[in-house]
């Protein structure tokens, strides 16, 4: 609990100076090791920098999990600080002074947070069951890619490890006893929430971009480009018009060069 | 209830016709004095036999290779000798709970009077272990060791182990076995699991590793060759960690081979009065995909030469260098050299010198250190007989430098730089002996010469620990 208040207590106090210009943000490498899931956080949290127009030099460490302060990637090295995962991100940027959704009332905050509590608990842990419960995609990618890094004998251990780990974390969520079915029942109605929330708009909320436009990205364009045994969330998230449409105008103005993947 | 026999052909009568002394009976021999150790060896004899009592499972061959040198002897002070030898050859086994000999006038047709048996009587054991305390460099440590002994009858263990400590916890599993027969050639091989804080660098450790080696002795003193591989976890301790430790966390994983040359001639190895002592360590090892990752030498001596008036003088040197055998090899913190110490460079914080970044200690691929000490006893009795032998007073001077020498452009300025940029402390104080097993010092340390990002410590240091320098 001391951590917690001495880490906002030296963010306040960061607030003061203005965004440096030597900002990293430290990923696994793209194109041989990175799952499903950390690419989604990863292209989420790169989209919001890019939305608010903010600097951040891409850094590609094998260890970038290990090196995180709370082992999830991507982190940030800020300065003297540094800060992983999407909200905290977030959080950071707005004490910087940028802020997407400022333009939002209270109430319209609050639908955002449920919306992006929503794609958390539904997208994310989807991304998470496809990659760590399927058994093609664990023994044709995840086991593979995770280990792709590691000579042998640790990248067979280290990607047994992480298995097992992953596995008992979905268990005790209570996706891991789900069958694919309900695990696709579960996207489709996110999806369905999200295409009724974006209608016919350019943005979630009106004309301008919000957290909620990068996170919703980073997951949508993920699942619809990655190829993998198995493709049935692509083939949801693609009955939903509005939302391909939606991934390919942000793609196209904010990440113009193609990303590997 | 077995045992094992070597016999000799009857002699022939001896031609000379020494002192006689009334047959010897059931003795057991223990050394006294000088006169009578003269007369021992004056007076001839001749072994016909030497016996072992109590084997069960032990092989005989193993056995009879320790004490079949008894049966060279000439003379009754040879045998009392060798067969002393022969029971700490014995006793290095680590099979045996109990060993005692006897040394009795041969019986038989054939004996004549100068004929001697020679019998060992030894109880097996096949279960050991104990609880002991353990002693590293300011941490401490218990550990509890469950042995199972003499396998398959040629003193083949398996050691199960495990310590917990202040800065460390570890387990292992080591199967050791004599080769050739031989208790001083003695071959391991086994796992371990070692979890290791090392707060000075703000990192933690989980090592797991498969090891073999094989110690064996030489002329000039003893070898060890070993073979590791190392899966290495390395995490930071906290938040505030700095950014260049922080960026080496993650798994790997190091093989090596090493070779440690040690020769300790020194009466003690806590308060040694005399002698030298001399280490020296290679290794060469692999990290993750590149086979040769880098080399490492460490050497280490020391002299101590006994003064008038109880006083006694030491030398220490030790110096240390890690070259990269491939451009681009990152060598990991954990492969570093690290200096200063309470022990080691006194007057500076433990491994707190040399490169640092945001309060962590990095270490350095190349280090030296010298020490010169100057023992004397103390200055007025505390306690009654031999405990004041156990506390000294010293004064001392240390110096050394750690630094980086890079290989591929400027290594002679490195090297002059390592050189200029030494670090100095002097001071007095009081040096502890406790139990033979750790040394304790409580000074008063002056650092004199101190560089940017050293960690000094003015004023009085305490440290315990088991090498020192």
């Amino acid at each position: 609990m001391a951590s917690l208040l001495a880490d906002a207590f030296a963010v306040e106090i960061g607030a003061k100076e203005p965004w440096p210009d030597n900002v990293s943000l430290y990923q696994p490498f793209e194109v041989g090791q990175i799952l499903l899931p950390d690419f989604a956080a990863c292209l989420g949290v790169k989209t919001y920098l890019s939305m608010c127009g903010l600097n951040y030099e891409l850094v590609f460490k094998k260890n970038a999990e290990h090196m995180s302060p709370s082992g999830k990637v991507p982190f940030m090295h800020i300065g003297p600080f540094l800060i992983s995962e999407f909200d905290p991100i977030v959080a950071f940027v707005n004490t910087k002074g940028f802020h997407l959704s400022s333009h939002l009332e209270e109430t319209e905050r609050g639908e955002m947070r449920a919306y992006m509590s929503l794609v958390d608990n539904v997208l994310l842990n989807a991304e998470l069951y496809l990659s760590w419960c399927q058994e093609d995609v664990v023994t044709e990618v995840s086991r593979p890619r995770y280990g792709s890094v590691y000579p042998w004998p640790l990248n067979k251990v280290l990607s047994w490890k992480k298995y097992y780990e992953e596995r008992r974390r979905l268990k005790a969520m209570g996706w891991a006893q789900k069958t694919l079915e309900e695990v696709c029942e579960e996207v489709k109605t996110c999806c369905q929430a999200l295409s009724e929330k974006l209608d016919k708009n350019l943005y979630f909320f009106g004309d301008n971009p919000s957290e909620l436009d990068a996170l919703v990205y980073g997951h949508l364009y993920t699942l619809l480009t990655t190829v993998l045994p198995v493709s049935r969330f692509a083939e949801i998230i693609q009955e939903f018009d509005n939302l391909s449409q939606f991934v390919s105008r942000i793609d196209s103005k904010y990440h113009s060069k193609d990303l590997q993947h | 209830m077995e045992s094992v026999q070597a016999k000799q052909p009857p002699t022939t009568t001896p031609e000379q016709q020494p002192q006689k002394l009334k047959p010897v009976h059931r003795m057991l021999l223990g050394f006294t004095g000088q006169e009578d150790r003269k007369i021992f060896n004056q007076i001839p004899a001749h072994v016909n036999k030497v016996h072992v009592d109590g084997l069960e499972h032990t092989k005989h061959d193993i056995v009879i290779k320790q004490v079949k040198d008894v049966l060279e002897a000439q003379s009754i002070g040879e045998i009392c000798v060798r067969a002393h030898t022969a029971q700490s050859k014995l006793r290095k086994l680590d099979i045996f709970k109990d060993i005692q000999f006897f040394i009795d006038t041969s019986k038989g047709k054939q004996s004549g009077t100068n004929d001697y048996e020679v019998i060992f009587e030894v109880e097996e054991r096949r279960l050991g272990g104990g609880i002991h305390g353990e002693v590293g460099t300011n941490d401490g440590a218990v550990r509890t060791a469950f042995k199972f002994l003499n396998l398959f009858g040629r003193a083949e263990n398996v050691n199960m182990e495990y310590s917990y400590g202040t800065k460390m916890t570890s387990g292992s599993l080591m199967f050791s076995k004599p080769l050739f027969e031989n208790p001083d050639i003695l071959f391991r091989t086994g796992g371990y699991q070692h979890h290791g804080e090392y707060p000075w660098s703000g990192y933690r450790t989980i090592d797991r590793g498969l090891l073999a080696d094989i110690q064996f002795p030489s002329r000039l003193g003893s070898h060890t060759l070993s073979c590791e591989g190392v899966w290495r976890e390395l995490g930071c301790m906290n938040r505030t960690t700095a950014f260049a430790v922080r960026e080496q966390a993650g798994h790997s994983l190091k093989y090596a081979l090493k070779h440690i040359f040690a020769r300790d001639h020194r009466d003690n190895n806590i308060l040694p009065n005399k002698g030298t002592l001399f280490t020296c360590t290679q290794e060469l090892a692999g990290v993750d995909d590149k086979v040769l990752g880098f080399v490492k030498h460490n050497m280490e001596f020391q002299a101590f030469k006994q003064l008038p008036l109880s006083t006694v003088f030491q030398l220490s040197l030790g110096g240390g260098i890690m070259k990269p055998l491939q451009s681009g090899t990152e060598v990991s913190i954990q492969d570093h050299f690290f200096l200063g110490g309470p022990l080691t460079l006194r007057g500076f914080n433990i491994n707190a010198v040399g490169p640092s970044s945001d309060g962590n200690a990095l270490g350095a691929n190349a280090y030296w250190l010298g020490g010169l000490h100057l023992y004397t006893p103390l200055p007025f009795r505390i306690g009654k007989g031999g405990f004041d032998d156990h506390f000294r007073t010293h004064m001392f001077v240390n110096a050394g430098s750690l630094g980086n020498v890079n290989f591929d452009s400027n290594m002679k300025e490195d090297l002059q730089r390592l050189a200029e940029t030494y670090r100095l402390s002097y001071g007095l104080g009081i040096v502890v002996r406790i139990g033979g097993l750790a040394r304790l010092e409580l000074n008063y340390c002056v650092p004199a010469q101190v560089r940017q990002g050293d960690s000094s410590n003015v004023g009085l240091q305490f440290g315990i620990g088991v090498t020192f320098s």
